[in-house]
């Protein structure tokens, strides 16, 4: 029971150089894996490919297979694909339908695309809402909301479809602290209610530290490093590859380096 | 039957759906703001319709065009609204249609300068010479227009000339600005297919705006059009003649914008349209690493 | 879970469910489409000068009893250039009248035309104030769901929508690349050859940005089952009363008499 991916290549139409070479990875359900790496790494492509969106809805070639809970991405319709891995991107915005009045029937869309009863649908909305944390924004204006604010309503119209699986392209990217905090809150509260599986790509491994199980780094369209988060956060190898590791392992660097005694009340207290 | 239906089904793809109300929005956004801004004799309402034509096919173009018209006319309000632009929501339909099979002849190609491409491209140029000095030819020598006028016979051959040597002179003078900017022999196809498509609109909207408005719609031309019923004609010939004046430039314009866009949109972009394949030269790929943000 | 429940026990809330009140205002939107067309049709099928009156009468007498009469107020000035336009040029202009009212030098304004002249305005009138009553006392989104129970489907219920909210927007970043063009040099105000420069430089980022979105649109509408089969649940199903139902049905048949009748020349 997870997303798997088996040897999987992809190459973008038209492309001459690989975008993901060979790259095997699972997510589990209930379980956060965040995904960090240097930009044009493959991290985005790692979604689309993971969500199966590539090739079917961009192109490109692909090798390898990537199945989610044993049946294969590519045979599969994409609304059913949609209810079984639910994909956000970056730019809240552009993630709403752009067609309704109140958050309420944005959240709604997903499930009366889907033909339920009317019943079904508001359970549904509220559930999703109430998983999210945004009840309150029911009655709003989607497009009047804050950047974190469309973010989670984005995340309650993905969540509506009930998926067990969850990918998300950098959805902090454009949001400040506050957003940051707020998408980073629902998500580890979605995983641990709902059971999801959490596939998370982000540059601010601050997030990764707070919220992952488990952490990957990409490099040149391949897994460089895998293991659980801590570990991974605080290899010594990550600014190799690119990627800031999070400000508590800096500070302990920094701290050691200095000949200073390091302690997890000091960690406690930046927490 | 099936085949039709398939033909149907390929052109509105999910990812035409959403470019749908794109060109709708940039239809009616450029034919009420920029318009507004720069206060030209020509519309710039149908390069959203035109785009879509030639990228998602003659019937996601053709209701692009009828939705921006009737949407723009009948459901925004007032000061993005005019109330006259509804009816012709069925030349709007036409062009959309008319873009479609452009866009799937490649008429909206880059083809770079080389003998075939050029040797081609004369012979459109006199194609689409030969078809509007024809029409002008006709609209202006119309038999009305003899009886109401005897002894102007000569002026009215003379006036159909001068109108077609001013298109024509247009025509090429956008195919040169085209040229100097893009070095891209398609220009040629594209500016043509606009002058055809010009031509049929100002056909198929005579008929309406005499029908509807009693051959005025409210903007400057109107003037032309009382200076051709000074001269006898009917309400519908006179429509018809300023039309043919002002549609084909109008389209020529449009053509030559949506020309441009498309050569400076991402291959990618492109590509994934139905029509999109048609849209795209053959020149090699110049970017290898490709990123989904791109 | 109980929060779910009791909230299903609930229904929908009264944000979502929007019913409109009010005269006309409450009646079903297809109704009103039906008697616009009819009114439509009429007005240009019909002719002579009762019809015309009698339409522009009722629509008007509505849009007062519906408190929308400002904007037909409103939508008649707009068109004020037109009408100046169609008064003028039939006043003098109408081939073969023969009936002068006044001789002022080369000019000759006759009565044929101004008849001609005020009846193609009244018939505009007309034509305009029954679409434009619809619009007043319509919401797109009534308008749009009970085309949608009617069988619309839910590809161009979402194109008409996504256009009308996208249209504002638009109109606002447009509006910003006009004033950053400005700034940058381009001339809106010069000779015509100096502003037909600033087509492109105008029209071209509107355009573009038009377009950044689709790729990420239309990933987000698969993502969230838009492509699914079958009918899609519509929450929102205006009301469609025995009056309304009564109303569409004799509007519909007025509107093909009206044209069968035309078309075999009973009309005059």
């Amino acid at each position: 029971m997870a997303i798997e991916l088996s040897a999987v290549r992809y190459r973008y139409a038209g492309a001459s150089k690989t975008a993901l070479g060979s790259v095997d990875l699972s997510v589990e359900p209930g379980r956060v894996l965040g995904i960090v790496g240097a930009n044009e790494s493959g991290k985005s492509t790692l979604c689309l490919v993971a969500g199966g969106l590539a090739p079917r809805a961009i192109g490109g070639r692909l090798e390898g297979s990537v199945r989610i809970d044993g049946a294969d991405t590519a045979a599969m319709r994409s609304h059913e694909l949609a209810q079984r891995c639910g994909l956000l991107f970056q730019n809240a915005a552009a993630q709403l339908s752009g067609t309704t009045g109140t958050v309420y029937e944005e959240v709604a869309f997903g499930p009366c695309n889907l033909g339920l009863a009317v019943a079904d649908v508001i359970e549904r909305v509220w559930w999703a809402l109430g998983t999210v944390g945004v009840e309150d924004l029911a009655p709003r204006d989607p497009a009047r909301l804050s950047g974190g604010q469309a973010q989670l309503v984005a995340l309650a119209s993905v969540l509506a479809l009930r998926p067990r699986y969850l990918i998300l392209d950098e959805p902090t990217s454009e949001l400040d602290p506050a957003g940051t905090a707020l998408v980073a809150d629902a998500l580890a509260r979605v995983a641990r209610e709902t059971g999801a599986g959490i596939l998370l790509v982000e540059h601010k491994t601050d997030v990764l530290a707070r919220i992952a199980d488990d952490v990957a780094v990409l490099a040149d369209g391949s897994v460089a490093l895998a293991g659980p988060a801590a570990e991974v956060l605080a290899d010594p190898r990550l600014a190799g590859f690119g990627v800031e590791p999070p400000a508590r392992v800096r500070l302990e660097r920094e701290v050691r380096a200095s000949g200073l005694e390091w302690s997890a009340a000091l960690a406690e207290a930046i927490e | 039957m099936g085949l039709l239906r398939r033909w149907v089904a390929r052109q509105f793809t999910t990812r035409v759906i959403v470019l749908m109300p794109v060109g709708i929005a940039i239809n009616i956004v450029l034919g009420s703001t920029v318009q507004q801004a720069l206060k030209l004799p020509i519309y710039l309402d149908s390069i959203g319709t035109i785009l879509v034509g030639v990228l998602a096919g003659p019937l996601a173009g053709a209701l692009t065009g009828i939705l921006a018209n009737l949407i723009w006319g009948y459901l925004l309000p007032a000061p993005i609204g005019t109330s006259t632009i509804g009816p012709f929501a069925i030349t709007a339909g036409v062009i959309g249609l008319l873009a479609g099979f452009w866009g799937q002849l490649g008429l909206f190609r880059p083809r770079r300068a080389g003998g075939a491409s050029i040797a081609a491209a004369a012979i459109a140029a006199i194609l689409v010479g030969a078809l509007a000095l024809y029409t002008y030819a006709r609209a202006y020598a119309s038999p009305e227009a003899f009886v109401n006028i005897t002894g102007f016979q000569a002026t009215d051959f003379d006036r159909s000339r001068i109108f077609f040597l001013a298109i024509m002179v247009l025509y090429v003078a956008l195919v040169g600005t085209a040229l100097y900017l893009r070095r891209d022999v398609g220009a040629v196809f594209a500016i043509g297919a606009g002058l055809v498509t010009g031509i049929v609109a100002a056909v198929v909207s005579a008929p309406i705006a005499s029908i509807v408005f009693g051959g005025v719609t409210g903007s400057g031309t109107d003037a032309l059009v009382a200076a051709f019923r000074s001269g006898g004609d009917s309400i519908y010939q006179a429509t018809l003649k300023q039309g043919l004046l002002s549609d084909p430039l109008d389209k020529m314009i449009t053509s030559f914008v949506v020309f441009f866009i498309l050569g400076s949109l991402s291959r990618r972009f492109v590509a994934r349209f139905p029509n999109g394949e048609k849209a795209l030269g053959h020149e090699a790929e110049t970017d290898t690493v490709q990123t989904a943000k791109g | 879970m109980s929060q779910a429940s009791v909230a299903a026990g609930r229904g929908l809330p009264e944000y979502v469910t929007r019913r409109p009140g009010g005269f006309y205002r409450s009646v079903n939107p297809s109704t009103k489409l039906a008697i616009a067309a009819l009114e439509v049709v009429a007005a240009f099928a019909v002719p002579g000068w009762p019809v015309p009156i009698a339409i522009l009468a009722v629509v008007v007498a509505t849009a007062v009893a519906a408190r929308r009469l400002r904007g037909l107020v409103v939508v008649a000035l707009a068109a004020s250039p037109i009408i100046g336009s169609i008064l003028l040029v039939n006043l003098f202009l109408l081939p073969g009248a023969s009936d002068p009212i006044v001789r002022l030098g080369p000019l000759a304004p006759t009565w044929s035309g101004l008849w001609f002249g005020l009846q193609t305005v009244l018939r505009l009138f007309a034509f305009s104030a029954a679409i434009t009553l619809v619009y007043l006392t319509t919401a797109i989104d009534d308008l749009l769901a009970d085309l949608a129970r009617r069988g619309l489907g839910r590809r161009a219920v979402f194109v008409v929508g996504a256009a009308v909210q996208m249209v504002p927007r638009t109109v606002e970043r447009a509006a910003e690349i006009v004033d950053a063009q400005r700034a940058r040099g381009l001339d809106t105000e010069g000779r015509f050859w100096r502003r037909a420069r600033g087509v492109l430089p105008l029209a071209a980022p509107v355009v573009f940005g038009a377009l950044t979105e689709v790729e990420e649109r239309t990933m987000a509408l698969e993502a969230r089952a838009f492509s699914a089969p079958g009918r899609q649940t519509r929450l929102r199903v205006p009301v469609d009363g025995a009056m309304d139902r009564a109303l569409r049905w004799a509007a519909i048949v007025a509107l093909v008499a009206v044209v069968g009748l035309r078309i075999v020349g009973k009309l005059g």
